[in-house]
């Protein structure tokens, strides 16, 4: 998907240690040059006509292109500010960007400068954010960004993910401690699972903030876990069980494999969760192929419309 | 925008894996981002020494003057936790919901703000919001939808709920904030120490000021007979302790704080 001819569109981008008087010399330049010609036929006229020394009404002649001129640098700066944003936000979402979309949500009427706006929003995005805007589908224009850093090792990426490393392997806990206990865990045991880990509710600690914070709001609010009461006890008293979520991003049989490694067992090793598991792969497989079939209709229907 | 004198920062794959990451959560409290620093500095230069969180900032902040964004540091509401999100300088609305929202959901955030604005204590209740839902511009919603879509605001963390109640995430308060004061100039609450927008705070039964608990904490810090900063008058809430990441602290201090204010509004 992403190997295409180096598109045409993009200009070599400038050296490094220019950057900021460079960009705003190229604009001043450009937008210069672009009025220059019109001034010497259009002005040539009027500069003929009165002295070379200005007159007043030369003089606030200037001052007012001059005016127009740092505005129209100015829009264009914005312009080109909200592209980039436009273009990370798409892109956060995995889906490309077409051209008129980019013209319709950001350029609006500066649409003739579509090159030059494009050339700028993608120098910012290589040098400032480290992602490449590749024209991915010339006859459609349609773009996307490409991430230049270097990709990372395993056990650098699981940090990446910024934080959510060690807060997803509490998290593995916490599920696994549930599960393992037929789907529900009083607050009781969760915290008393954490209390043998070194963990306590309210005290800060260097890689999950306050534990207690973290699973309460974070993780509920969120949706990994959910926090009920259980009926009938007084004091009240309240359980966990998998969150929504959880069941969307991670399958029994990968806790019930965490907890077996552990215990250093296998996951045989406990029937009961064992059997629940492998019938909750069974139900992933078959959606997944529901999907994966509804996909490929789709696609071939749309393959038959290009072959027209 | 005129050529600036000051000379600009220099970005490094250091400094852009870290705005992608901080891109990718939104908000970032500061202990996880002072880790998320670390880990970019051992992934793209090893040996180097760690520059100062504020520095380092700083210096990636000087680049994207020119974009119109900056990495802004804030405090939450309720217990004064310094918090991250890279933000828009220019007011463009909530343009950054913009794009993951539909119509519709998005006039019932602006509903909820405006609620969560002109409530007292900063909370609106699930029911008053729900009640809004015939007026929403866009698609027609029904109430249980609108539940789903309050629970989505919750998970991109633009709302935070506690008992049924919404008020806003650190986080859409730093990117929201100038939006906020231009769009409701008369109905916003402004911090009298801090003079920032206030959502969440106690208030002098007196003369009417208000103030941020983490603004209350530290103006009043180890002083035995807390005053009104306005009036003079005896401050009678309760002073809530000043951030300290390193004490051990009870985490839910936010909620006492949260029923004391409750309780005294009419």
């Amino acid at each position: 998907m992403l190997q295409t001819p180096e598109s045409r569109g993009l200009p070599v981008p400038q050296a490094e240690g220019e950057k900021d008087g460079g960009h705003d010399g190229e604009t001043r330049a450009r937008t210069a040059s672009q009025e220059r010609p019109k001034e010497e036929l259009g002005a040539g006229r009027e500069e003929g006509a009165a002295e070379p020394a200005l007159t007043r009404k030369g003089a606030r002649a200037l001052a007012a292109k001059a005016l127009a001129r740092r505005r129209a640098c100015r829009r264009m700066n914005r312009t080109v500010a909200e592209l980039v944003q436009f273009l990370l936000v798409k892109d956060k979402k995995k889906s490309p960007i077409t051209r008129s979309e980019m013209v319709k949500y950001v350029i609006g009427d500066l649409k003739a400068l579509f090159p030059d706006i494009i050339a700028r929003a993608a120098e910012h995005l290589r040098y400032v954010f480290g992602f490449e805007l590749k024209q991915f589908d010339r006859k459609h224009h349609t773009y996307i960004l490409i991430n230049k850093l270097k990709p990372l090792e395993e056990e650098e990426e699981e940090e990446d993910l910024g934080g959510d490393g060690p807060r997803l392997g509490l998290l593995m806990m916490i599920l696994g401690l549930i599960y393992m206990r037929g789907n529900r865990a009083r607050e009781a045991q969760v915290w008393e699972m954490l209390h043998r880990l070194g963990m306590q509710p309210s005290k800060y600690h260097f890689l999950f903030g306050y534990p207690k914070r973290l699973i309460m709001e974070d993780f509920v609010q969120q949706r990994y876990l959910s926090y009920r009461r259980v009926p009938h006890t007084s004091p009240p008293e309240y359980e966990f069980s998998w969150g929504p979520r959880s069941n969307l991003e991670i399958s029994k049989m990968k806790v019930l494999g965490f907890v077996a490694k552990l215990h250093k067992k296998e996951p045989q090793h406990w029937p009961v969760q064992y059997r629940e598991a492998l019938a909750d792969e069974a139900d992933r497989a078959r959606a997944k192929a529901r999907a994966e079939a509804s996909m490929r209709a789709r696609a071939s229907a749309r393959a038959g419309i290009h072959l027209w | 925008m005129q050529g600036s004198t000051r000379r600009m920062g220099v970005m490094t794959d250091v400094h852009r894996r870290f705005l992608q990451l901080l891109m990718t959560h939104g908000v970032l409290e500061e202990w996880d981002v002072k880790r998320l620093q670390r880990h970019c500095y051992k992934v793209h230069d090893r040996n180097a020494t760690v520059d100062k969180l504020e520095d380092f900032i700083n210096n990636i902040n000087s680049v994207l003057e020119s974009l119109y964004i900056e990495i802004k540091r804030g405090v939450t509401e309720d217990d004064g936790r310094p918090i991250y999100a890279l933000v828009n300088l220019a007011t463009t609305s909530i343009s950054k919901m913009a794009t993951d929202f539909a119509e519709n959901e998005l006039d019932l955030f602006r509903k909820a703000l405006e609620l969560i604005i002109d409530s007292e204590t900063g909370f609106a209740s699930s029911t008053n919001i729900l009640n809004l839902v015939d007026q929403l511009k866009g698609k027609k919603m029904r109430k249980k939808e609108a539940e789903q879509v309050l629970q989505k605001f919750v998970q991109n963390k633009w709302l935070i709920e506690k008992e049924g109640e919404f008020t806003l995430h650190g986080r859409a308060i730093l990117e929201m904030e100038q939006y906020i004061r231009e769009t409701y100039p008369d109905a916003v609450k402004i911090c009298n120490i801090c003079h920032s927008l206030l959502i969440q705070g106690q208030s002098c039964e007196t003369c009417g000021i208000r103030m941020h608990l983490p603004c209350v904490a530290k103006y009043f810090q180890s002083n035995a007979e807390p005053r009104c900063p306005h009036c003079n008058d005896y401050w009678p809430h309760e002073i809530p302790e000043v951030f300290d990441p390193e004490k051990q602290r009870e985490a839910g201090i936010s909620k006492s704080n949260k029923k004391s204010l409750r309780s005294r509004q009419h």
